[in-house]
């Protein structure tokens, strides 16, 4: 069976879409000696194995949390961001069918990764912390890039 | 030893961004306006995103140049950076500039790969080199950008000098067979190395051409 359960979709368009506005994004966040994905140690450690349930993770984290807590009044960026959204909606039901085939494990490694991510969300004001977490979308999707290259364009 | 300056009594350096080409990461800006002829100096600083605060690099401290070469500083290209320079002229100098978050992995241009051809009468052989990641000395030991983007691609352009074509095929391996040419017709070739991520700029290759041989039937006629 597949050792980790790939998405089959082109992540390209998502990130030519965070590309667009990333300068935007970024230069809203004023916090430089905080990350919420970047530290190397959480999501360039994840192996092989995990990386489904890490993906299934994080698309939670920014559907349940990031979009939601985010607000944004240029409508341009709204719009990128509706589509980012959108696409992560796309890729969470393509993981669902892993998860019923039992090939989306949780481990604890993941399950660790998870919640150090979630901990430096939160210990940052909301607003500040959605904003850094858009901003560091290109960390996430290069990860996704990297891990799933079976199947990307 | 740091100088003593009235910040903001100079205009800021404009332009300032990041030239990163295999990860080779050059600081660059442009000088203030205005100041022609003026004695200017320039001080940068760098950031490493998610650390806590910023660091000097001694070797771009009240120098002349617009130019600052941070690949050291800005090696592990899995993290993020930001960098600053501020002008300085006598006891004026001006406030900081500072560029956007640069991002090695994602940012750094991919030179061109190595190329090497052959050919016999229909065809070119043509075998490609990844291009190599910078290295802080000559003698450290290469590491190529294959071994960064595991799925690095390169674009291959052919042009036929004869008929005035140009076509072009995207590989991953490194050898390539061109077949059904056209014997003795002079065809050029130029690669462009393209990386997973969003677009980003690319430095085409030398163009280079070879002669596909005599039809050999022919000549015995």
């Amino acid at each position: 069976g597949l050792r980790r359960c790939l998405i089959s979709m082109d992540i390209h368009h998502i990130e030519e879409a965070f590309q667009e506005i990333k300068k935007t994004i970024q230069a809203k966040d004023t916090f430089q000696n905080v990350t919420i994905l970047s530290t190397s140690e959480t999501l360039h450690s994840i192996k092989p194995l995990d990386v489904c349930c890490m993906t299934k993770n994080l698309l939670a984290f920014y559907v349940d949390k990031v979009f939601k807590d985010h607000r944004e009044l240029n409508p341009q960026i709204l719009r990128k961001i509706s589509s980012i959204a959108n696409s992560f909606l796309y890729m969470q039901k393509a993981l669902q069918q892993c998860q019923e085939q039992m090939q989306c494990h949780c481990r604890d490694e993941a399950t660790n990764a998870t919640r150090i991510i979630h901990d430096n969300y939160d210990q940052l004001e909301v607003r500040s912390a959605a904003i850094k977490s858009l901003g560091e979308l290109d960390v996430f999707l290069a990860w996704i890039d990297k891990n799933h290259q079976g199947t990307s364009a | 030893r740091a100088v003593l300056c009235i910040s903001g009594g100079l205009p800021k350096p404009t332009n300032i961004t990041f030239l990163s080409i295999n990860m080779r990461n050059i600081l660059q800006w442009s000088p203030p306006e205005g100041l022609q002829g003026a004695e200017v100096t320039y001080t940068v600083q760098y950031f490493i995103y998610g650390q806590k605060k910023w660091l000097n690099k001694s070797e771009c401290r009240n120098i002349n140049r617009t130019c600052c070469d941070l690949s050291v500083e800005t090696s592990d290209y899995e993290h993020q950076y930001y960098a600053k320079v501020k002008a300085i002229w006598e006891t004026n100098c001006s406030k900081w500039v500072e560029t956007g978050r640069f991002y090695p992995f994602l940012e750094t241009q991919i030179g061109p790969p190595g190329i090497a051809l052959s050919t016999d009468e229909k065809s070119i052989s043509i075998v490609l080199t990844a291009p190599e990641k910078w290295k802080r000395n000559p003698e450290d030991s290469s590491v190529s950008m294959q071994q960064i983007y595991s799925n690095l691609k390169y674009n291959v352009s052919i042009y036929n000098t004869k008929s005035n074509k140009t076509w072009s095929q995207c590989v991953t391996n490194h050898t390539l067979v061109l077949g059904w040419l056209e014997p003795d017709t002079l065809y050029c070739v130029h690669v462009l190395s393209l990386a997973p991520g969003p677009p980003r700029l690319a430095q085409p290759s030398e163009k280079q051409c070879v002669r596909t041989l005599k039809d050999q039937t022919s000549a015995l006629k």
